[in-house]
C-alpha cells in the first residue's frame, strides 16, 4: 500500500514535470510550475518527509509564481514602452 | 492537472486552483493514514498559502483574465464539498483538543480560501464603476 | 589553451569522475532495508537531547555548522538581488495608482494576514516539536505580510513594510545565529556546541537547549530576507521606470 502511494506521487511528479518543461510561455508555465509544487509537497510527505514538505509548499506556492510573474510584468512593460517611443 | 498545462488561460487558472482544494484533503487523510498527527501541518499551511498563490495569479493576471473570466462554478462547489466531507471524517476520527481545533481552522481555510480565490478569478478586479458597491 | 587540448581535460577529468561514481555505486548498502548507521546515531543524540524532532536537531544542533553555511547563502543570495535590482541613475520612481480589490477578497486578506502571521510563528516556534522550523514558518509569515499587497494596493503594503527596517532585521538576526554560536565558545566548548542552555523536557516548547534559540534566530533572517527579495521585485516591476520616456505607462499601478 506504501509503495502504490509512493508510485502514484511518482508518476504524477514526472508527468508534472514533463509538462513544466514542455510550456512554453512563461506565464503558463507559473501555473504548472504551481501544480509542481502541490505534487512534489505529495511526494515528500508519501515519502516521510513532512519537513521537506512544507518548505517546499511555503516557497512553491506563493513565492515562485509571484517572482515569476513580476519579472515578466517588468519585461512586458519595457517591451510596450519600447514599442511605443519608437 | 491536465487542465493546467494545456487550454485558455482560464481554465489553467481554475485548475492551479483547484489542485490546492484537491490536495490539501489528500494530505489530510494521508495525515491519518499514517497516523501522525504532526502532517496535519502541512495540510495547515496549504490551506493558508494555496489561496495567496491563487489570489498572486489573479492579481498579477488581472487584465489578460478579464477579457475571458473563466467560470466554473459546479467543479468549485464539488471541491469544496470534498474538502468539508475529509474534513469531517477526519475530525470524526480525532478526538476533542487541540489537534481539533488545528483541523477544524485547515478546513475554515481551506475552504474559505477556495471560494475567495475562484471568486477573484472569476470576476476579475471590478472596474471604477462597480466599486462603490 | 585550444579549445581542443581544453575538451581533451576535461573528458579526462569526467572519466576519472564517473569511474570512481561507479565504484562508489556498487559499495553502497542496499536502498531501503533496516540498517541505518548514520540514521540510529542521530537518533540517538536527538532523543539524549530532548529535542523531539530529529531533522530540527540535525539542522540545528548536531550540524548547526552548515545551517550557518545555508543561511548565508540566503543571506548572500538577497544582497546581490538588492545590488542587481536597485535603482539606477536612469530610472525613477513613479507613484503606483491605486487599485481596486473585489470586497470578499479584501475581506479574506484582512482576516487571513493575522491568521498567516500566527502560523508562521507557531511553525517557528514549534521547530524542534514538529516538522517546520526556521525556514518554513520563516517564509510563511513573509508571504503572510504579501497579502496586503494581494487584498488592497501596494501602497498599504509600503505601509506596513519599510524596507529599512526589515534589512536591519535581517542583519541583525544572521548576526544573532554568529552571536548564539560564539557563546559556546565563550563558555569553553566548541563553537555553536548545545552545552549551555538546559535541555528541557522533552516534547514542551523550551526542550532542545539551544535549538529554539537558533530556529528563532534563522525564522527572523529568512522571514526579513525573504520580504526584502519581494520588495526589490515589485519595486522593480511596480513603481521604478526608466527616465526618457514622456508620461507615465497607463497601467503603472497594481
Amino acid at each position: 500500500m506504501d509503495d502504490a502511494l509512493i508510485a502514484v506521487a511518482l508518476l504524477l511528479v514526472a508527468a508534472t514535470a514533463t509538462a513544466a518543461v514542455a510550456t512554453r510561455d512563461p506565464v503558463h508555465q507559473a501555473l504548472v510550475l504551481s501544480l509542481l509544487g502541490v505534487a512534489l509537497a505529495l511526494l515528500f510527505t508519501v515519502l516521510q518527509a513532512p519537513d521537506v514538505a512544507l518548505s517546499q509548499l511555503a516557497v512553491g506556492s506563493a513565492l515562485t509564481p509571484l517572482l515569476l510573474l513580476l519579472s515578466v510584468r517588468k519585461v512586458w512593460r519595457r517591451r510596450q514602452r519600447q514599442g511605443r517611443t519608437e | 492537472m491536465w487542465g493546467v498545462a494545456t487550454g485558455p488561460l482560464r481554465r489553467r487558472a481554475v485548475a492551479q486552483n483547484l489542485s490546492t482544494t484537491l490536495g490539501c484533503p489528500v494530505l489530510l487523510l494521508l495525515a491519518q493514514g499514517y497516523d501522525r498527527p504532526s502532517y496535519v501541518d502541512v495540510a495547515l499551511v496549504l490551506a493558508l498559502l494555496g489561496p495567496i498563490g491563487t489570489l498572486v495569479f489573479a492579481r498579477l493576471l488581472a487584465e489578460d483574465l478579464d477579457e475571458d473570466p473563466p467560470r466554473a462554478q459546479a467543479l468549485t462547489w464539488a471541491a469544496a464539498g470534498f474538502a468539508a466531507a475529509v474534513v469531517l471524517a477526519v475530525c470524526v476520527a480525532t478526538e476533542p483538543g487541540r489537534a481539533m481545533v488545528k483541523l477544524l481552522v485547515t478546513g475554515a481555510l481551506l475552504i474559505g480560501g477556495n471560494l475567495v480565490a475562484s471568486r477573484a478569478l472569476a470576476r476579475g478586479m471590478p472596474t471604477a464603476e462597480e466599486r462603490h458597491g | 589553451m585550444s579549445r581542443r587540448v581544453r575538451l581533451w581535460i576535461l573528458s579526462a577529468g569526467g572519466t576519472g569522475l564517473a569511474v570512481l561514481l561507479v565504484v562508489a555505486c556498487f559499495q553502497l548498502p542496499g536502498f531501503g532495508g533496516d540498517q541505518h548507521p548514520y540514521g540510529d546515531r542521530a537518533v540517538r543524540e536527538s532523543l539524549a537531547r530532548r529535542t523531539a524532532n530529529t531533522v530540527a536537531s540535525v539542522n540545528f544542533d548536531q550540524r548547526a555548522f552548515d545551517t550557518l553555511g545555508e543561511m548565508t547563502i540566503l543571506f548572500s543570495a538577497v544582497l546581490g538581488t538588492v545590488v542587481l535590482l536597485r535603482q539606477t541613475r536612469d530610472e525613477h520612481r513613479a507613484k503606483p495608482a491605486p487599485a481596486q480589490v473585489a470586497v470578499p477578497v479584501r475581506r479574506y486578506a484582512l482576516v487571513t494576514l493575522p491568521v498567516a502571521l500566527l502560523t508562521g510563528l507557531y511553525v517557528i516556534a514549534h521547530g524542534q516539536l514538529s516538522p517546520g522550523g526556521g525556514f518554513q514558518g520563516g517564509v510563511v509569515a513573509a508571504t503572510a505580510l504579501h497579502l496586503l499587497y494581494l487584498g488592497a494596493d501596494y501602497r498599504a503594503l509600503e505601509w506596513i513594510r519599510p524596507v529599512g527596517l526589515y534589512e536591519v532585521g535581517d542583519a541583525l538576526s544572521a548576526s544573532a545565529y554568529l552571536v548564539l554560536g560564539l557563546a559556546g565558545v565563550l563558555a569553553g566548548t566548541a563553537f555553536l556546541a548545545n552545552t549551555l542552555l538546559s535541555y528541557g523536557t522533552f516534547n514542551t516548547l523550551s526542550s532542545g537547549g539551544a535549538v529554539p534559540l537558533l530556529n528563532a534566530a534563522i525564522g527572523m533572517e529568512v522571514a526579513c530576507a525573504a520580504v526584502v527579495l519581494l520588495a526589490r521585485f515589485l519595486d522593480q516591476a511596480v513603481e521604478i521606470e526608466e527616465s526618457g520616456k514622456t508620461g507615465k505607462t497607463g497601467k503603472s499601478g497594481e
